[in-house]
């Protein structure tokens, strides 16, 4: 963000997610499946990004799939028909949020509280695992551009508070913040009082 | 504290699982009877040394596993997933 | 003008800087540099506190984290911090500190009264005093000791304003604890060789006894700067290591520099868990103490520390010190001060024919050997010493205006024992080291007792060698190639413990143990090491018995008349040194103390004025009104009643459960079966824990033939979920099944009351809702207001009612047409307390009844669980004990004056046996519909009660209602409405 010391970037931005299990010896047929239609599903604790996707794999066969944001239910109701006896196909687009924090210092941020060793030499790019992090679950992908963090969609906006609490000794505010301090301020200075 | 090696996720904090009990201990059958079913619910031997014990990865991949534990001094000699067979070491002199 | 006693040029110090300070009201300065300590000391100030028991003067005697007695309350805009160790505190400008313990005020205490009276309070005194009468305790005892014990006064301001504390979670190839000669030479040794390792190091510099040698200096400047320069090494300084727990797991706290008292809102500290593949423990070596007469005055100072003072802050301890010592390496301090100027340096050495000595005596020194310390003289401060051959044959006194002490050195052995070493006796330097299994880790330098700098380094460079070899390094990278300035030829320790002579030879001079307690609790019977431990205290304050711990052990095993090795020392715990409560909390304080689970629905429930409570971890509407009392809860009940409301209902547990086997296992799960119920339907099941009692229920619907959702209530969601991943993995692993949480995927709402039809009706295009296309506990997939969702027929709240589900991000699209669809009808949204109102009307359970010690025949569903087939609980639930007649179980209360109030937790009673509990009442409302409260209640025998009137006893309200009891559905109990 503009004029921010610590170099660190944080978007919120909604994915359509779908999540695929496989049934019990279904997961060759399954990962078929997803290459037909384009897709590389990838080995446990991986991901593989791509264009208009990112495909990841935190628990044994089964995968998430982000897409850009479509109708309700769309992908989730493409994959189900293209999967059909092999697996359980379940639209989580509301059930997760999904973070993405970049910049020289994210991982030093996220060592705040992530028990799971972020060195990039531990966990690089493609890499992608499940853990609990300020109490909360949460799914962490190593990629290009930075860290992406998937949370449960209840718990978000505490992780979210949370990460910028712990980001802010390292330099960062960000400007919404900013704006919301000012607005509380003036509201006290109308002298709007609590009941 | 306990680091475990989860077979899927790798090695990770006690936090991050939730310890299901005693693994020796299978359900008996359904006919087995009163005594059969107290004895899976209640009785455990609560052993000075190793210990098959079930913990369940909440925080990770959500996977049950089995792993061999000593009591005394938290060493975890072997990890596996719940339908791998595991047997305890024999300890000299127990 | 930076104290008097300010000599020298210290390492640490910058002169060009002064600071200025306040010590007990009094005005003095430092310079940038300094701890607390060294500017006192610098002053010439001797006396800091007063002791803990006896209320003696007490001064500084160490250097560092192991001192005993200059512990203070540094006052701060943030309020009083007590227990700060003067001796490791940094000096800052306008610093604000007291000395503790003492009243009305350092110099005159009255408590010291109790120094006169010692005969009378002796080891275990409060144990033996303090036991009756009971009643004397709270106002006499407690008050008693609490004012007449204790250190600091906690005083601290807990807000926004109080000092911030974070965690960060580390992670290394090498964890080396100790960055003295042999930490620093195996860290380089092994961070050059391309491992990652985390060098902690609880001074503010690096050094450790290279700090204390000049012809050490380039050694370690070298060593320090190629540390730096390696990128995959981590040197900590101001962080001491806590605990080894195991497992490669350590907890650091790290003090960050620069940051103190003044320093509000910023962060101070920082926990550091640190998880390593191998450790090495480079500790050092803690110098001890001798028990005589005396050795508590102030002036009376570790030699060691003595040498500390004068090369890190320049500060001369004292112009005419006497030193009393066993060792050669003691003398390094006598050297040292006479090197800096200091003239009248005399030494009292225990042994005889040192080398040590003669070097001394070659410089000048005045050396008397083979004698001993009997006695301090003055009163308040060291005037002198009074010296004795051993034999106490000989007696003559010397001035001297401080006594700096040295016993020997004990290796830092508490971290390694923590992680299972044994102590092994070392007869070559009188003391214990540690015996580490090789898995655990190494141990390296002075804390193996490998004394020398020299010896040490080497030491260090050997362990970096075997833990390089075990992590795949068998050959290290060069290292720096430093000549190591020799270590000097010495003549070995000659063991002194005690010198035993009239007067208060202290042991522990943070708690005032002396020798004698140690001996009375050994004649009382407390003859084991941790048992004398815990009957006289000795080690059990802040500072842990560091330098005096292994001295009283040893007046232990002369006691006993067995060798000390023998008797051994006390195991060591965690914490390695006192933390901050702050510190351990971390950054999960006050909003971030536990994770808040928000509706989708949240900012619009916020807005409509809604008064939240916290359920488990969700936030929930319990009524949207901020007007108190029942009224505004009624209104929304009764919406429900008369014609409609629509509650959010999305904390409820959400389980989709798929695959060839779903059906058979939900029958395992559940207590009734699931594989009859027909796609499209929805089912009330109860699951039982394997003991047969209840564990929760909920409305399972079956949505295809392989395919059903499961909810649980909201409490116990999480561990509905983790119930049934567990049995599916361990008892079933021949289902093919796969468990999906789906909780947040689905912002579900409940649409009830009379008019909730058509209601729906206009929302879902796709559906006929008729009463008999789609019944009471139908299911269907359906458009809801566009949004493709679900629609469930099923009620909580004994109503016609509908549940809809939709994906949570368009949950907020549906809520609001449900608001206008409902308009004509006079909709409203109702909160928790309304819900519950309702369901208890109606007899529905919830964890108030469901609490984990009902069964399912407690609460009515008896005839639910399936008599045939496997479940989990069938066979633990069918116990006589469970089915006993006078179990509590459910039903309904009224008050008999219909004006009087119910209350949760009241107790039934009989009239005429008014202490006799009959049972309790476990929720309760005033009605919708009937006269006054109603109320649920568990009752001994209360199905088949004969008795129609009991009391509602509450105590604490001075409460007794008369009660009549009743059927638990007290509204609609032949289930009209919701099949409507
Ligand atoms: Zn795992």
């Amino acid at each position: 963000m503009p004029g921010n010391a610590s170099g660190l970037h944080l978007d919120t931005s909604a994915s359509d997610i779908v999540e695929i299990a496989a049934l019990r010896g279904r997961a060759p047929d399954v990962a078929r499946i997803a290459l037909e239609r384009g897709v590389q599903l990838p080995a446990l604790g991986r991901a593989v990004a791509a264009a208009d996707h990112l495909a990841l794999c935190v628990r044994p066969e089964r995968w998430l799939i982000l897409t850009p944001p479509a109708s309700v239910g769309a992908s989730a109701a493409a994959w189900q028909s293209a999967c059909v006896g092999l697996g359980a196909v379940l639209d989580l687009s509301s059930a997760l949020s999904t973070l993405e924090f970049s910049g020289s210092q994210a991982r030093e941020v996220l060592v705040r509280s992530c028990r799971i060793d972020l060195d990039a030499q531990a966990f690089p790019v493609g890499t992608a695992c499940a853990t609990i992090m300020a109490q909360v679950a949460v799914i962490l992908v190593a990629l290009g551009s930075g860290l992406l963090l998937l949370t449960p969609a209840s718990t978000a906006r505490h992780f979210h508070e949370w990460l910028l609490a712990a980001a802010r000794p390292l330099g960062f505010e960000p400007p919404s913040q900013r704006n919301d301090a000012a607005a509380s301020d003036d509201a006290v200075g109308c002298g709007d009082k609590p009941s | 504290m306990l680091r475990i090696r989860c077979p899927w996720c790798g090695e990770r904090d006690e936090t991050e699982f939730r310890y299901r009990g005693d693994a020796s201990q299978s359900r008996p059958a359904a006919d087995a009877g009163l005594e059969a079913f107290s004895a899976y619910v209640y009785e455990r031997k609560n052993p000075r040394g190793w210990h098959l014990e079930w913990w369940l990865h909440v925080g990770g991949c959500r996977r049950l596993l089995k792993l061999v534990r000593h009591t005394l001094t938290h060493e975890i000699r072997w990890v596996g997933n719940a339908e791998d067979q595991a047997s305890l070491p024999r300890e000299p002199g127990r | 003008m930076q104290g008097p006693a300010r000599i020298a040029e210290g390492l640490l110090t910058d002169a060009a800087r002064p600071l200025g300070f306040r010590f007990d009201g009094q005005r003095m300065q430092g310079v940038a540099g300094d701890t607390l300590a060294s500017a006192l000391l610098a002053n010439g100030r001797r006396l800091v506190g007063r002791s803990f028991k006896y209320h003696r003067p007490r001064g500084i005697v160490t250097a560092g984290p192991e001192e005993p007695c200059a512990l203070v309350d540094v006052i701060g805009a943030g309020g009083r911090e007590p227990n700060h160790l003067a001796t490791t505190l940094a000096l800052y400008q306008d610093l604000v500190a007291e000395s503790q313990n003492r009243w009305p005020s350092l110099g005159f205490d009255v408590m010291a009264l109790n120094d006169r009276i010692a005969r009378f309070i002796p080891a275990g005194f409060y144990y033996k005093t303090f036991m009756a009468p009971g009643w004397a305790w709270e106002p006499l005892y407690e008050p008693l000791i609490r004012h007449a014990a204790g250190l600091g006064r906690l005083d601290a301001i807990v807000g926004e304003h109080a000092a911030l504390a974070e965690t960060v979670h580390d992670h290394a190839d090498v964890l080396v604890v100790g960055a003295g000669v042999a930490g620093l030479t195996a860290a380089h040794r092994l961070g050059a060789s391309g491992l990652r390792v985390v060098l902690a190091e609880q001074d503010t510099v690096l050094g450790g006894g290279a700090l204390l040698d000049a012809r050490w200096a380039e050694w370690r400047e070298t060593t320090c700067d190629a540390l730096a320069g390696l990128p995959r090494v981590h040197c900590l300084a101001r962080t001491t290591v806590l605990g080894a727990y195991g497992h490669g797991v350590f907890a650091a706290l790290e003090t960050l520099a620069g940051a103190d008292a003044a320093n509000l809102g910023r962060l101070r500290e920082r926990l550091r868990i640190i998880r390593a593949r191998r450790v090495i423990f480079a500790t050092g070596a803690i110098e001890r103490l001798i028990a005589f007469p005396g050795n508590d005055l102030p002036g009376v100072m570790l030699a060691g520390a003595a040498l500390g003072y004068l090369r890190r802050y320049g500060v001369a301890v004292g112009r005419q010190p006497a030193f009393f010592l066993n060792t050669d390496q003691a003398y390094e301090s006598v050297f040292a001060l006479a090197g800096a100027g200091i003239e009248r340096v005399g030494v009292i050495d225990v042994r005889s024919g040192s080398l040590a000595a003669e070097r001394a005596r070659v410089l000048g020194i005045e050396v008397h050997e083979g004698v001993v310390v009997e006695a301090v003289i003055g009163r308040g401060a060291v005037g002198g010493v009074r010296v004795a051959n051993r034999d106490g044959s000989q007696r003559r006194e010397f001035e001297a205006d401080s006594l700096l002490i040295s016993g020997g050195y004990c290796p830092a052995t508490a971290l390694a024992s923590q992680l299972g070493a044994a102590l092994k006796w070392q007869d070559a330097i009188a003391a214990f080291t540690p015996e580490l299994a090789p898995a655990a880790g190494r141990v390296a330098g002075a804390a193996r007792g490998v004394f020398g700098l020299a010896a040490a380094a080497r030491n260090g460079e050997a362990a970096a060698r075997v833990i390089g070899a075990e992590l795949g390094h068998a050959s290290l990278a060069a290292g720096l190639e430093l000549a190591l300035p020799p270590d000097a030829e010495a003549t070995p320790i000659g063991a002194l413990w005690e010198v035993q002579a009239r007067g208060k030879a202290f042991v522990d001079l943070q708690n005032d143990v002396t020798a004698a307690d140690v001996r009375l609790a050994q004649l009382e019977g407390y003859e084991h090491v941790e048992h004398m431990k815990r009957y006289t205290t000795h080690g059990m304050a802040t500072d842990q018995g560091r330098i005096g711990g292994l001295v009283g052990s040893a007046v232990l095993a002369q006691a006993r008349g067995l060798p000390l090795a023998e008797v051994g020392q006390p195991k060591a715990r965690p914490y390695a040194q006192p933390v901050p409560l702050a510190a351990l909390a971390g950054s999960e304080v006050r909003q971030h103390l536990k994770p808040k689970r928000r509706l989708p629905l949240h900012d619009w429930h916020e807005a409509a004025g809604a008064s939240f409570v916290t359920t488990g971890l969700w936030l929930r509407p319990l009524v949207y009104s901020r007007q108190s009392g029942w009224q505004p809860v009624l209104r929304e009940a009764r919406a429900v009643r008369t014609s409609v409301g629509v509650t959010d209902v999305s904390t409820l547990g959400k389980i989709d459960v798929q695959g060839p086997d779903a059906a058979k296992f939900l029958d395992f799960i559940y207590a009734n079966t699931f594989s009859t119920l027909a796609v499209g339907r929805s089912r009330y099941g109860i699951m039982l824990r394997e003991d047969g009692m209840l564990l929760d229920d909920g409305t399972t619907s079956r949505l295809a033939q392989q395919h059903f959702l499961v909810t649980t209530t909201t409490a116990n969601a999480a561990a509905v979920l983790e119930h049934i991943e567990f049995h599916l993995q361990a008892v079933c692993p021949q289902f093919d099944v796969l468990l999906s949480d789906v909780g947040d995927q689905w912002a579900q709402f409940a649409i009830a009351g009379p008019r909730s039809r058509e209601v729906v009706t206009a929302l879902v295009a796709d559906l006929d809702l008729s009463g008999q296309a789609f019944p009471f506990m139908a299911a269907s997939a359906a458009t809801i207001a566009g949004v493709a969702g679900r629609v469930f027929r099923i009620s909580f709240s004994g109503e016609l009612a509908y549940e809809l589900a939709v994906p949570a991000r368009h949950g907020l699209q549906v809520w609001l047409a449900v608001l206008a669809a409902g308009r004509p009808f006079g909709i409203r949204p109702y909160g928790l307390d309304a819900l519950n109102t309702l369901r208890i009307e109606k007899g529905h359970v919830t964890g108030a009844e469901m609490n984990g010690n009902t069964s399912a025949d407690d609460l009515g569903f008896g005839r639910m669980l399936k008599p045939q087939a496997d479940f989990i609980g069938r066979e633990l639930s069918q116990r006589a004990g469970l089915h006993a007649p006078d179990r509590l179980q459910l039903v309904g209360v009224r008050p008999v004056n219909r004006k009087r109030r119910l209350r949760n937790g009241a107790h039934l009673v009989a009239a005429k046996a008014r202490t006799v509990s009959l049972g309790y009442v476990t929720s309760s409302t005033p009605s919708t519909e009937l006269e006054g409260w109603v109320g649920l209640a568990l009752l001994e025998g209360g199905r088949h009660c004969r008795v129609q009137r009991l009391l509602a006893s509450s105590p604490v309200h001075n409460e007794a209602t008369e009660v009549e009891i009743v059927s638990p559905h007290m509204i609609d109990p032949e289930n009209v409405r919701v099949r409507a």
